[in-house]
Formats: C-alpha cells, structure tokens, sequence
C-alpha cells in the first residue's frame, strides 16, 4: 500500500509532521498516514489536517512506557511496507525510531534538518548535523523505508483544510513491555521556556563565581529576556539546571537576540544557537571562536563590558 | 553481582576540524578521543562496579587506529576490553556499529547491564544503544540520569523533555546515559601503567557470523556554514554605545 507515515508523541508535533508530510505524499502521489494513542477525537482533526489515514493505537496501562508500542509499529510497517516514516524528533521518539528502523532493516537519519524529494530520482535526500554541528551531512537511504527523525518545530503546523476525507485504522494492543514506568514527574516550570523566550543572555566559563549570576540575571531581566548556560556551567559547576544547558546535546533556542556572556563557543553550544536571529558575544579573549559565529562581539571583560551595557539598554528601551 | 558491558567509541576530536577553502573538512590536524558521552557510560559502568561488585568490559569496534583508546578507555576502569577491529570499520553507520557490537556481545560475552552513551560525539545518531538492544532483544531505557541495582532488576530515572519518568525491567538491560550522570574521571598515572596490563580481546571480521551492510549513503560531508556579520567592538564608551544601537537597528531590543 506504500505511503508517508508519520509518528509523534503529541498534536503539535504531529499537526507539524502533516505539513512536510503531506507536501511529501503529495509529491509522490501516495497517501499519508499519522499514528494516534492519544484519543480517538483527535483522529478527525489530523484527517482535517492533511491525513488520510489514522493508525489508532490503544491507549496504555499507566504502568507502560511509550516504547511498548514498537512492536505493533513495526508489525504494521512490515505488513504495509511505507516508502517514508517520519518520528518526531523527541527523545521518546528518537529511541523509538531508532528500534523501529531496527526491526524493519532499514537506515535512519537522525535529528534531519533538511530534506528534499529528487524530482528526478525521486530519492529523498536528508540533511543532519555531524560533529559537534562542524559540519553537514548529506544522506540518502537504499533501504525501504526511508526514515528520519525530525526536530520540534522545524515545520509549521499543518493547515486546516475543509472537506477532507480519511479512515481511521484501529491497531491492536500491544503485548505489555517488560519495562515498568514507576512514576512520572513533570517538569516544574521554575522560569519561563527557555526555548520560548525572545532575548537568551547565556553565562559561560568566563563568569567567575555563583553570585555573579546576578550580573547576567540582571541583563535579562533588563531586555525582558531568560538566562541559559553552557555545559560547564550546569554540569560541573551546578549553577543552574541541567534543563537551561544550551547546545547540541542540551537545548536548542532561537531567540531573536542571543548574548553570550564569557562564552568560548565551543562547536557543541554554538549548534545550539545557530538559529538565533542575532548572535551577540562578550569574551576577553578576543580569538575566542564565538566571535566567529557572532554578529555582534564586545572584545572586553564582562564584568567591566556587562554594567555598561545594563545601563545602556536601560536608557535605550525606556525613551 | 552484575556483569557490566560499556560501549565506547574512539573519534575525532571535532575542535581540532578545519573548514577548507571550499567548504571541504580538514581533517589535517585532527586527534582522537575517547566520545564525550562514552565516558560517562564508561564511568556508570566502573561506579556501578564499585557499588555492587561484579565486572566491566569495554566493546569498541573501529579501525587498527583505534588502538590507542583501548588503552585510554581501561585506564577509566573496565577489567578488560573487546576490540573488534578491521580497516574497513572506518565509517560505519550506526546500524552497522549496532549489528557488529551484538555479534560479539550476544555470543562471546556474559552481560546482565549495557551501558551507552546517549551518542557519540562524532555523529551524535544517538541510535546504536537502542539498536544494540533490539538486536539482542532487550529492553533499552535510553536518556537516564539515574540508576540503581536492587536484585535483578534495574531502576533509572530517565530525564525526557517534559519530566522525569522513573522506570524498572528485569536484567539484561541496555541503558544510555545522560551526560550529567556522572563526572568522568581522569586517570593518573597508576591508571595508565594498570591499563597496559589488562586484557584485550582481539576479534576480527571472520569472527563475525554475517556482513553488516551500510543503508545510507553519505553523498557529502560538508563545513557547517553560519553567515554572520562578525562585527566587533572595544570596550570604549563609544563601542559599547555602538554596539547596543546595532542591536536597536537590528530591532531584536525592544
């Protein structure tokens, strides 16, 4: 039967996956398919978005992780044979691809930031990131099917459109998983989203000492923006949580302005900023290489350069 | 007491790749390293050890070059280590990593845990732990920040996107880990010198029961570009005056 399926944990995710996925099976002239277990009423509006089938999954016990479904996945995938499967790009939804390519013998591009159907070869060509976000990668998959993984937000949700028709396919439960979920502990929303936030000043090394996370704080709080961190500066120095690291294997921000203060720009966190609007870096050392991936550098010492700037900002937004 | 198996990888050191003129990675001046994520795992492994006796064996599969992080990976505490090595095993993708690490783990060695990294720091696919498990059909609880022996069975916390989820399997279980587990160790001398004293396990391609080959195809392997002004200023009165009023003009201040 063929087709572009797609895979997400939630409606947002998936209303993205419609978009590139119905320009996908669209251009192939086959039908696309989304995966649902978050509730049958949810099934209309994906075919209203741009699906036309949903694989309706049961829902799961409250003691079972997401990973249960992977069998009844692959089993469908195996007896359907789809050209392309896309998961969304979380970390749920990255191991489960990962298995899911597994089971079915075939390749998977990871975290792909680009993807392009030849109209020629009608080959589909991935783009991701490879070490550290140094370079480019480039791949294509010989296997059937193509699957590749892909960030939040990378597409805008799909439209509405009225009057579209589809069919809902129920799946059968999946045998229980010998992994038990004892408890799930959600996020306490401590600051606002980092990922959200318009203005991200990010402390690196270069700040000396926990209270002077006051100065950066300060800065933010001035360009109503949110701090963020470096590795370093979560991870060894304990300074602020894990969930504000910035960079390829932290978060990923796209502020319209991004103000490192003390940041050395080590190619792992400037891959998590690359899709800032603007890059802005204060570091003493003036062959630092986050100058090189920055708009804007102030070649100074923070702690002289940053109060200015306070002060500058302060004049600036207020008239 | 628990037989503890840690994957590592032996790769390029990224800070040390140039861009060239055209685009093209200079690989001229690289090192190597032991992947940043594999030396959490290697550290869990060698921890976990240390709290509930029990063995650790490192599995890398590379090229002959890789030899040097043998050394480096047991002088961070494994007891021994299994180098499936051949000079095609250069750019392996990570099914095919996945494929060869479960040949060797799943006929030649005992295993109640496998610890990962959650990538590796070269192509950072983050696949081949959960490909790992499904080739030998155990369960994978990937993205753990957190973990804990009791009996036969495993608790780890894992850190996802929205939350915390504390999860628990039977052993044999395959793990990634987060990498703020743990900090590393850096081995010392003594380290060193007890390295070159333990065992390695050489194995090569025939041991293999089948060729792993390749689904992707690399077509290129390019320079990330990042087009950016560069623009820089002093600390002067007059730079700092400049600099704020480029991001005014740039109108991402309000």
């Amino acid at each position: 039967m063929a087709g572009v399926w797609i895979l997400a944990e939630n409606r947002e995710q998936t209303l993205e996956l419609l978009n590139i996925g119905r320009d996908l099976a669209s251009k192939m002239g086959t039908k696309l398919a989304a995966f649902l277990w978050q509730g049958r009423e949810l099934a209309e509006e994906y075919i209203s978005h741009g699906a036309d089938e949903v694989m309706l999954l049961p829902s799961l016990p409250e003691d079972q992780p997401l990973d249960a479904y992977i069998p009844v996945i692959a089993e469908e995938a195996q007896k359907e044979d789809p050209d392309i499967f896309l998961v969304s790009a979380t970390m749920r939804g990255k191991e489960m691809a990962a298995c899911i390519a597994t089971r079915l013998n075939t390749g998977l591009c990871s975290d792909c930031i680009a993807l392009n159907l030849n109209d020629e070869s009608k080959t589909l060509e991935m783009e991701r990131l490879a070490f550290g976000g140094a370079a480019v990668q480039k791949v294509t998959c010989s296997t059937r099917p193509v699957m590749a993984t892909i960030p939040l937000r990378m597409f805008e949700p799909a439209e509405k459109q009225d009057g579209r028709k589809g069919e809902i396919k129920d799946l059968p439960a999946p045998p229980p998983s010998s992994v038990k979920v004892l408890e799930r502990k959600p996020k306490e929303r401590e600051a606002k989203d980092i990922t959200e936030a318009s203005v991200v000043v990010c402390v690196g090394r270069g700040i000396e000492k926990e209270e002077d996370m006051a100065l950066a704080r300060e800065l933010a709080d001035v360009l109503g923006g949110e701090i963020g961190c470096t590795r370093p500066i979560s991870e060894e120095m304990h300074w602020l949580p894990e969930e504000l690291c910035i960079g390829l294997s932290g978060v990923h921000v796209k502020p319209e302005c991004y103000i490192g203060l003390g940041v050395s720009g080590q190619v792992q966190h400037v891959t998590g900023i690359r899709d800032a609007k603007v890059i802005c870096a204060i570091n003493k050392d003036e062959n630092a290489p986050i100058f090189d991936a920055a708009d804007y550098g102030v070649t100074g010492d923070l702690y002289d350069v940053v109060p200015k700037l306070i002060e500058e900002f302060k004049k600036a937004t207020t008239s | 007491m628990p037989n503890i198996v840690t994957c590592f990888k032996w790769v390029i050191d990224e800070a040390y790749i140039r861009a060239g003129s055209s685009g093209e990675l200079d690989f001229r001046s690289v090192n190597y390293k032991i992947s940043d994520y594999d030396r959490n795992a290697i550290e869990e492994a060698v921890c976990l050890r240390e709290e509930y006796g029990g063995s650790v064996t490192g599995v890398t599969v590379g090229t002959p070059q890789a030899t040097k992080g043998l050394k480096d990976a047991l002088s961070r505490g494994p007891d021994k280590a299994y180098f499936i090595k051949d000079g095609s095993f250069e750019s392996l993708e990570p099914s095919q990593t996945a494929g060869i690490l479960a040949d060797v783990i799943g006929s030649k060695i005992e295993y109640d845990l496998i610890v990962c990294g959650e990538g590796s720091s070269d192509l950072y696919a983050q696949q081949v732990g959960p490909r790992l498990a499904e080739r030998l059909r155990i369960p994978c609880i990937s993205f753990v920040q957190k973990l804990t022996i009791e009996g036969n069975q495993i608790t780890a916390e894992r850190r996802l996107e929205h939350g915390i989820e504390v999860t628990a399997a039977p052993m044999p279980v395959l793990v990634t880990v987060l990498p703020d587990i743990n900090t590393p160790r850096i081995p010392g001398v003594k380290d060193t010198l007890m390295a070159s004293k333990k065992e390695i396990i050489n194995i090569t391609k025939d041991d293999l029961t089948q060729i792993y080959e390749e689904h992707l195809q690399t077509t290129s392997m390019l320079a990330a570009s990042m087009e950016r002004n560069c623009v820089k200023f002093g600390a002067d009165p007059a730079d700092i005056t400049g600099f704020v009023e480029a991001l005014l003009k740039e109108g991402v201040i309000r």
